[in-house]
């Protein structure tokens, strides 16, 4: 078995999938908040993955490690969103999170 | 079956088997710590695509402070980071896992067979010295700002995550301690007006 | 003098005043009263200053002998426009910014910017007052550079945008007290009464550009003979009927056009109405410049008027109609400034008759001495109702003795009261006398005319004339002489005296004279009004008439032949300074010896006196006739707008709108997870899209051949098989080779077969990137090999002669696509997969009908006449009556028709009753012209970077009459795509 580029692509993908489904169906923040950390992961791999088949440049790896960059951010301001809304709810479930509804 | 596809199958099942027990973890620290693992196998993945620098670079960021990061506000919230009950909108979200699972699994076979040539790899190519010249030179403008970016974010985490200032906290007892006493002496006279 | 300086100066005479506008208009309400006044005047006297300086340069260069002598500025080539070029196509006609500067615009200009800055000044002082001085100044500069636009314009279109641009501004002018509604009003009914005539101006433009094929002026006028010389037919059902000649068609309209914009029949109404401005406004634009822009194009274009009998003579009737009119009715007003308003149109219709009978350049010197004692005659009637604070207008019953309290005034009002009755040797006689000579030209020489118009005009002139100098001594007798009717009671309080009204109705009870910004102007205008007329003094008794010959450059008046007996001359000199010198005495002994002031006071209670007194009721006729009509019509259309736009359309789409917002509003349900839904909905679709490649296949026949080409997307490749055989055409398809090496081979000798491998692969194609195509260790001494298609001959060549190496197998390495979006055949007959028949209606659209396989019944509809059914000679029904014609398309490909009884030609019947087809012949069934067109088609598989492959299949008609209106016909047929 020699290993393509395919394989990489449709584990990304399912790895993408799971991270989905996580968003999609749980309520706690903190697990969905994990969740999207998955997907970035996912789309990682794909970049590093294409960037290893077209190795003239590393401009994969590199909006690789961008990502990576973006996803500390994201994680440090999501979770003090996560600190906030539980001093507000006393809860970390997004049903209690349906105030901009009106 | 060469060691790196080795290397790749047990990385790959180790990330999935990672993301399902992150997703499907009722508590919270035990999702963080199969994001351990999930990441753990994906800087091995990394490792099979010739890419050593990210590899390590994951390890540092995501285990290093994103994990750890998930651990500690896990802790300060303390046993409310568990919810309970079935919540809303069940429905809704069986849909979507049915049809999110249909998505991806008609996507990874679609795209299975992809398979260009492997090119042979230019010297450098993925080690430390080939990633940060390219960072350093291709790379620099999106590398100083995604550095502002963190410190914005550090900004605004700090601003969102803060709780009153100790000045704020009394203000707001004074102003209590005021329409209490206000209160007492007003159900005298009149009813008290709704609030 | 220096011809280069004055044309860069030439376009500052108009861009200085609209400089003072913008300046005004913008920033006038926060500036200074001083400053504003500045700008104003200052901009207008500059612009006469650079207008004095170029005339006399034009003076000088006359002088020296140029006798047409112009100056020109070009500013920029305005825009283009396609006109038809006679032969189907259309040429291009340009339409240049440029200001010409001759005898006639020169002349021209020089009045607007003199008189234009006398009457700034005068209104310097009598806008004094006012809150919207600013705004005044820079509508009154607007005009100016409007009206300099119009003059120095070179071309119709140019012209046009000075036409509108006075149009607006006498329009904000009327209307400058806008908060009294009459006043509103008053500048509606002037903007809407040259509306019409703009339109007439319009349609005399495209006429001109259309026939002489240019819109400058001097083209035109180089065409006027080719153009009065060619009949105008009337298109569709009434050709045949002849409109009369091209200028006939053109003038008529320019002229519709002149009877808006100069108070004409039956257009004028708007003008006495018009004196609702302030009265600068009056005196500058409705008597001295912009009523007289009509006369003023009619002079430009006078070559072109004079190819036309009809016009001219049209003209003529119609200014004298005018002339009169606006006499008759000026009899009998009561206001200074509506006498005047009607004295300026019966002027205008004085100008007209000239222009009407030939004298063009007699029309325009009145328009020039008008311009002196009009303008002179409204400042004075400004300057009296300024001096008793009369608002609007002023009641001349009311004053009397103004001499006392006003000499200057008086003194120049005398002067142009004088002049514009036609008193021997004033400005008006003169110019009076030559319009007079015109029209006694017409009627008893031999000109192009008919005597009978010159004769009517003639003596209608001379009525007019006569009851001219009536109404303005009327006028003057009654405000100045005589004593002060508001003057206060003795028996009323002393102390209340001063400027304030003693009663509603009357005036002032101390007028004083104006200041002296005001009387300066008048001064000025009323000698001008006295001694402007030696410019144009009569030829025939020795004098030099320098007019005539200035304007002969660029005027053409109507020709006359050479008399000796003056008899014309004689008689418009006598009869001229008989009814002036009549018509004041007339009104001297009514109004200024006669009876009493007082019983004059009211009309005299008769019906003529009422009627003219009423302005011969033709407002009222309007508004019978066409306002009521138009109204009823207008409110006809309201009610349709309510109920049916408004209450169907409106309210049943905004109920719509609202209803599915309602809706909408229910999908916010505050559920995170309910968004998140949304969103791998979304995703699925964009997924799937991604994955799958989409090609739409466009088919662009051509002379020869068809070219074809496939859409792009990400990643993709394309074969293609263009004929529809059902093989790709693709050349070779790669193989992957396995070679083994024998075991006496050492490595070098291994190293040096690999390298020689590679030159010869790489003499075929370049050398490949792909490092499998060179082998790669599949084994120990075994390698697999994928050289490129085009180099896989050479290679087997190679390793087949090659010492030590065996080919052990070859498999097929995956199917070749490439990078071609395009292809491109030619089609021969045999790869036609079926036939299309197309056939033509009786508009010649072409429609198509697919033959399928089997039997196509004809729909008996498209035939142009009913088939008739076969009917054998002993009367028995045929079993095939009620059958249409067919087509029958067999197994084996062969197309035949069945004509049923149809009617046919080009076909040939064997004794089945049907008749063999092939691609490309031709025939008719039914009456209907026919043809069978070969279908052909075309495939091309595309697949994406994922591997993923769709097929498109097109099917289209090779019909060589498609390709030569080279319009694309293709009918995309859409196979299944699958992997």
């Amino acid at each position: 078995m020699i290993l393509g580029l395919g394989e990489y692509l449709s584990l990304a993908t399912i790895l993408f999938g799971i991270g989905a489904i996580g968003f999609l169906v749980r309520r706690n923040v903190l697990i969905q908040l994990m969740s999207i950390e998955l997907m970035l992961n996912a789309v990682n791999v794909v970049l590093v993955a294409v960037n290893r088949f077209h190795p003239d440049n590393h401009a994969g790896q590199l909006f690789a490690f961008f990502v990576i960059a973006v996803a500390a951010a994201e994680v440090a301001t999501g979770l003090a969103i996560v600190i906030a809304l539980f001093r507000l709810k006393k809860s970390v479930d997004t049903d209690q999170a349906a105030s901009l509804k009106h | 079956m060469s060691s790196s596809t080795l290397l790749f199958c047990v990385c790959a099942f180790f990330a999935l088997a990672g993301a399902v027990g992150t997703v499907s973890a009722r508590r919270p620290l035990r999702a963080a710590m199969a994001l351990l693992a999930h990441i753990v196998a994906l800087a091995g993945l990394y490792l099979t695509l010739h890419a050593q620098l990210l590899a390590a670079i994951q390890l540092l960021v995501y285990a290093g402070a994103i994990v750890v990061l998930f651990v500690f506000v896990i802790m300060l919230i303390g046993p409310a980071s568990e919810t309970s009950g079935s919540g809303r909108a069940g429905m809704v979200r069986m849909t979507s896992l049915v049809l999110m699972g249909m998505v991806t699994v008609t996507i990874a076979f679609a795209i299975v067979d992809t398979d260009p040539a492997a090119p042979r790899l230019p010297a450098g190519y993925g080690d430390v010295e080939g990633v940060g010249g390219a960072l350093y030179t291709q790379g620099l403008v999106p590398f100083e700002i995604i550095s502002i970016t963190l410190l914005v974010a550090i900004i605004g985490a700090v601003a969102v995550a803060r709780g009153k200032t100790a000045v704020e906290k009394q203000i707001e007892a004074k102003e209590k301690a005021r329409a209490e006493v206000e209160a007492r002496l007003g159900e005298g006279a009149a009813p008290a007006p709704a609030e | 003098m220096n011809v280069a300086l004055i044309e860069k100066l030439l376009p500052f005479i108009v861009l200085l005043p609209l400089a003072g506008a913008i300046m005004n208009g913008l920033a006038g309400r926060f500036a200074d009263k001083k400053l504003v006044s500045g700008v104003a005047a200052g901009s207008v006297l500059g612009a006469f200053a650079i207008a004095l300086y170029a005339f006399v340069g034009l003076y000088v260069a006359k002088h020296d002998g140029a006798e047409a002598a112009a100056f020109s500025a070009d500013l920029w080539r305005w825009f283009d426009v396609a006109i038809p070029n006679g032969q189907g196509g259309f040429r291009t006609v340009p339409i240049e910014l440029r200001f010409v500067f001759d005898s006639l615009s020169g002349l021209m200009t020089l009045v607007v910017t003199g008189i234009g800055s006398l009457i700034h000044i005068y209104a310097l002082g009598y806008m004094k007052e006012d809150p919207g001085f600013a705004r005044f100044f820079a509508y009154l500069n607007l005009f100016t550079a409007s009206m300099l636009i119009l003059v120095l314009a070179s071309s119709v279109t140019f012209m046009f945008v000075g036409w509108e641009g006075v149009g607006l501004c006498s329009y904000l002018l009327i209307g400058f007290w806008y908060e009294n509604p009459k006043y509103a009003a008053a500048g509606r009914k002037a903007f809407v009464a040259n509306r019409v005539g703009d339109f007439g101006v319009l349609i005399g433009m495209f006429a001109c550009v259309f026939f002489a094929g240019s819109f400058e002026f001097s083209d035109i006028n180089a065409y006027a003979g080719v153009m009065g010389a060619s009949d105008l037919q009337f298109p569709g059902v009434a050709s045949g009927l002849t409109f009369g000649n091209a200028a006939t068609f053109a003038t008529l309209f320019l002229f519709l056009g002149c009877t808006g914009k100069s108070a004409q029949v039956p257009l004028y109404v708007w003008l006495p109405d018009a004196m609702a401005g302030p009265t600068p406004v009056s005196a500058l634009i409705h008597a001295a410049t912009m009523v007289t822009s009509g006369v003023y194009l009619c002079c430009r274009l006078s070559p072109l008027f004079l190819q036309s009998d009809v016009t001219m003579s049209v003209i003529a009737v119609v200014g004298a109609v005018t002339a009169f009119l606006g006499a008759t009715i000026a009899i009998t007003q009561h206001e200074m400034k509506k006498i005047l308003a009607y004295s300026t149109v019966s002027q205008l219709g004085f100008m007209f008759a000239g222009v009407g009978v030939g004298a063009f350049a007699a029309g325009f010197f009145h328009v020039f001495t008008h311009a002196f004692f009009k303008a002179c005659l409204f400042l004075g009637a400004g300057s009296v109702m300024h001096a008793v604070h009369a608002h609007g207008d002023a009641d001349i019953f009311k004053l009397g003795g103004m001499k006392r309290f006003q000499p200057l005034t008086r003194a120049t009002f005398l002067a142009s009261c004088f002049a514009i009755a036609g008193f021997p040797l004033t400005s008006g006689f003169f110019s009076k006398d030559e319009l007079l000579v015109g029209a006694a030209n017409v009627w008893l020489e031999e000109t192009a005319l008919p005597s009978s118009v010159g004769a009517f005009v003639f003596i209608v002139l001379a009525i007019s004339a006569f009851l001219t100098a009536f109404y303005m001594f009327r006028l003057y007798f009654l405000t100045f002489e005589g004593s002060y009717r508001s003057a206060p009671d003795e028996s009323e309080d002393p102390e209340r005296g001063g400027h304030a009204p003693h009663d509603a109705h009357a005036y002032a009870a101390h007028p004083h004279e104006s200041e002296r910004s005001m009387t300066l102007p008048l001064v000025i205008l009323g000698f001008g009004a006295l001694v402007v007329g030696f410019l144009g003094m009569p030829h025939w008794l020795g004098l030099p008439n320098w007019w005539e010959h200035w304007m002969e450059a660029s005027i053409t008046n109507l020709a006359v032949p050479e008399s000796e007996s003056h008899t014309p001359h004689i008689l418009a000199m006598a009869v001229g300074t008989l009814v002036a010198l009549g018509g004041i005495g007339a009104a001297w002994a009514l109004y200024f010896k006669g009876s009493g002031v007082a019983a004059l006071d009211e009309p005299k209670k008769n019906a003529l006196t009422y009627f003219l007194y009423d302005k011969w009721r033709v407002d009222e006729l309007y508004q019978r006739t066409i306002l009521g009509p138009i109204k009823w019509l207008a409110i006809q259309c309201g009610r349709v707008d309510r109920t049916f736009v408004d209450t169907l359309l409106t309210r049943a789409t905004s109920g719509t709108a609202a209803l599915l917002g309602h809706l909408l509003t229910r999908l916010q349900v505050g559920v995170v997870h309910a968004y998140g839904l949304a969103i791998v909905i979304g995703t699925g679709v964009l997924g799937w899209w991604f994955l799958y490649p989409h090609a739409r296949v466009d088919v662009t026949p051509g002379a020869d051949s068809v070219a074809l080409s496939a859409g792009p997307g990400l990643g993709y490749e394309y074969r293609w098989d263009v004929d529809g055989d059902g093989a790709f055409d693709v050349p070779r398809q790669p193989e992957t080779l396995t070679v083994a090496v024998s075991a006496e081979l050492d490595q070098a000798a291994i190293d040096q077969t690999a390298r020689r491998l590679s030159n010869v692969i790489s003499s075929v194609v370049p050398w490949p990137d792909d490092r499998r195509a060179l082998g790669a260790p599949l084994g120990p001494r075994r390698y697999s090999l994928t050289p490129p298609a085009e180099a896989l001959e050479v290679t087997r060549q190679f390793l087949e002669s090659a010492q030590g190496v065996t080919i052990e197998g070859a498999e097929p390495a995956g199917e070749l696509f490439g990078d071609a979006t395009a292809a491109e055949h030619r089609y021969d007959a045999e790869d036609h997969v079926g036939f299309t028949l197309v056939w033509q209606d009786d508009l010649r659209r072409s429609h198509r009908l697919e033959l399928e396989a089997g039997e196509t019944l004809l729909d008996a509809s498209v035939l142009a006449f009913a088939w008739q059914p076969l009917r054998p000679e002993d009367g028995e029904a045929d079993p095939m009556a009620d059958v249409p014609p067919a087509f029958v398309l067999g197994d084996d490909g062969a197309l035949a028709v069945r004509p049923n009884g149809a009617d046919h030609r080009g076909l040939s019947l064997d004794e089945g009753g049907s008749a063999p087809l092939s691609a490309g012949d031709r025939f008719t069934l039914g009456g209907r012209p026919m043809r069978i067109v070969p279908r052909v088609r075309a495939r091309v598989q595309v697949r994406n970077a994922f591997g993923n492959v769709a097929t498109e299949t097109v099917e289209f008609d090779l019909d060589p009459e498609e390709a030569q209106a080279a319009a694309p016909l293709a009918r995309n047929d859409r196979a299944g795509a699958a992997r």
